[in-house]
């Protein structure tokens, strides 16, 4: 319901009249009254126009407030900020990300049919950047009442004249701190005097805005986050399923593996028993028709056959050492090798001096790593067998790391380093059968030991200059 | 010395004619005269048992003293022919020595599972395994007490 100025109506005026009762007096009244009335109707004028501007702010901060995307609500805006200012154009400016405010295009407007759209045309003025952007970023409103009479530069002028304006009223439109675009109003027909109250109004609509476009912006840096979610989540799915595969091959080829030694025990075995059991057959029952070189050289298919079948069965321990289940336990190392050490030395009468340190817990399988230290100091045993007096130690020093490297240490023939990397290969050896007896398998037994336990196993030696075998558990493998 | 017969049957299954061979010259030289039948595979063996297919008509209450069965075998596997031995009122306590070339612990569980008497492996050193024939002729054939069956 709109206010209304008027005091001078007829009823009012004869109540005047009657009391006056003297017409000059009566019109000079009146004039006054007049005078007064038009004062009225101003300020109620401007009133209702606030009462406007409030609603359609009211109008625009409820859109805010909705679930809405910017496109809508800038199209709604610029449509009720042009009825209300009774512009030509309202308009949406937005800024291309790194250019530098130089370009841009409107992304949203409301035009009056009589004026051409000015939208998604691609808008470059090159003095904007340098010259305004810090401005308007610091809130800088530009009203310009005819561009004409402004003092703007030709360029200026050219781009707003390109869309017919002749007054405008800018107002930046800032996401956060930063200059997002600008909120034009043109008046195209005209040139146009802008008030305060209009220029408080826009700049009030161009603060909602920000609002709008701070919002969005949370929105989408939202759904990005939740996209990469969503993708993470996929890659881990894919590499779960990767990894069930993987699983699944696994299984198929450790079982693959298991049938290939179980028919490597069996069948492998029975033609070398044939070989060997005719042999003796031979020596035995025919002994007198054979010769010496005869009987030599059957005595000598006996042995390779017994050496073969021997590989065999050494093999078949390697393949089991790599596919037996594993039991993870603390494990005093030091308890392991002093009893191991007291084997050897039961098996003979060499002076050897064990240096075992004390305590050496690790984490690992019992069985397993009881084979490495079998291995590598009835290794160190062997190859200290031609010293008269010889020094076996078992120890652990701490790594570059942190981690701690165990060793076994001997003053024996050695080896030359040339070869290192070949001693851990199975079948591979340094040392002649006549000189120390041995299938070389050892070695690549206690590598697959380690490995399987996460570690790494290396030598130093030189030749008549001892041996250090050194191999690491590690801890993450643990788990 | 020819250790006495007595009647006493052994029941070889061995599908690989040389281990065959070796057995029985083994069994022979240490003068172990009982009589060997050798099966082939498993049906063989159990035909042998049961008097059925080729053994159609025998009669199954002469049984063998001991059974020497190889694991792996055509047809019907050792494992099998020790399963089926075990599971028949008639047979449940014959003795059976496996007798094979396999040292896989599953082998070796499964036959004791399975209620074997005795589990050896062939070794490829031919005394030894004409050692360990003696063996279990003298004290299967010999020593042991058999179930009344």
């Amino acid at each position: 319901m709109r206010l209304t100025a008027k005091l001078m109506n007829q009823e009012i005026l004869a109540r005047l009249q009657n009391l006056c009762r003297d017409e000059a007096a009566f019109e000079q009244i009146k004039e006054i009254l007049a005078g007064y009335e038009q004062g009225y109707e101003q300020e109620i004028t401007k009133a209702n126009l606030l009462v406007e501007q409030q609603k359609t702010l009211f109008h625009v901060i409820t859109r805010l407030r909705e679930p809405l995307d910017l496109e809508t609500i800038f199209q709604a805006t610029a449509t009720e900020v042009r009825q209300m200012l009774k512009a030509d154009r309202v308009g949406m400016f937005r800024f291309y990300l790194d250019s530098g405010w130089d370009d841009g295009e409107f992304v949203s407007e409301d035009v009056d049919p009589a004026f051409g759209s000015a939208m998604a045309q691609k808008i470059h003025d090159h003095c904007f950047g340098e010259q305004f952007a810090a401005h308007y970023q610091q809130g800088r409103i530009q009203a310009v009442a005819d561009i004409y009479n402004y003092g703007l530069s030709d360029c200026h002028i050219q781009i707003l004249s390109q869309f017919q304006v002749r007054a405008n009223l800018v107002v930046p439109l800032l996401m956060g701190q930063k200059l997002w675009g600008l909120l034009c109003i043109h008046q195209c027909s005209s040139p146009r005097q802008w008030n305060s109250t209009e220029i408080e109004f826009v700049r009030q609509i161009a603060n909602h805005l920000g609002v709008a476009l701070h919002h969005a912006e949370l929105l989408a840096e939202l759904q990005v986050e939740i996209r990469e979610r969503m993708q993470a989540q996929q890659r881990v799915q894919a590499l779960n399923q990767g990894l069930q595969q993987a699983i699944t091959e696994l299984k198929v080829v450790n079982k693959e593996l298991e049938a290939f030694s179980y028919s490597v025990s069996h069948d492998l075995r029975a033609p070398l028993r044939s070989i060997d059991g005719f042999s003796l057959a031979l020596l035995e029952d025919c002994l007198e028709q054979l010769d010496t070189t005869g009987q030599d050289y059957l005595r000598r298919i006996r042995s390779a056959t017994q050496r073969m079948g021997q590989l065999i069965d050494d093999l078949l321990t390697l393949s089991r050492v790599t596919r037996s289940d594993m039991h993870f336990t603390p494990v005093n190392l030091s308890v392991l090798a002093s009893r191991i050490c007291t084997n050897l030395q039961r098996q003979s009468e060499r002076q050897v001096e064990f240096v075992i340190q004390n305590n050496l817990l690790a984490q690992g399988d019992g069985n397993l790593l009881q084979v490495v230290l079998e291995n590598l100091l009835s290794n160190a045993w062997k190859f200290t067998s031609k010293r008269l007096q010889a020094r076996i130690e078992f120890g652990a020093i701490p790594q570059e790391d942190g981690t701690r490297a165990y060793f076994v240490r001997d003053d024996g023939v050695g080896f030359d380093m040339a070869y290192s990397d070949k001693l851990f290969g199975p079948f591979q050896r340094l040392h002649g059968m006549h000189e120390f007896p041995g299938n070389g398998i050892g070695l690549a037994t206690v590598q697959r030991i380690v490995h399987r336990h996460g570690g790494r196993v290396w030598a130093e030696g030189n030749i008549e200059q001892g041996a250090t075998f050194y191999f690491t558990l590690v801890q993450e493998a643990l788990t | 010395m020819n250790v006495t017969t007595n009647n006493k049957t052994i029941l070889l299954v061995e599908d690989n004619p040389d281990d065959e061979a070796l057995a029985i010259r083994a069994l022979k030289r240490h003068h172990i005269g009982n009589e060997i039948v050798v099966a082939h595979d498993g049906v063989e063996a159990l035909d042998y048992l049961f008097g059925t297919g080729m053994y159609k008509g025998r009669d199954i209450n002469i049984k063998p003293t001991v059974i020497l069965l190889d694991l792996k075998l055509p047809r019907i596997d050792g494992l099998e022919v020790l399963r089926r031995l075990r599971e028949d009122e008639r047979t449940k306590l014959l003795p059976v020595v496996v007798l094979t070339t396999s040292n896989e612990e599953q082998d070796l569980l499964n036959s004791y599972s399975l209620g074997c008497n005795s589990y050896i492996r062939k070794p490829v050193d031919f005394i030894q395994f004409s050692d360990a024939i003696r063996q279990l002729g003298m004290y299967w054939l010999l020593m042991n007490e058999v179930p009344p069956l």
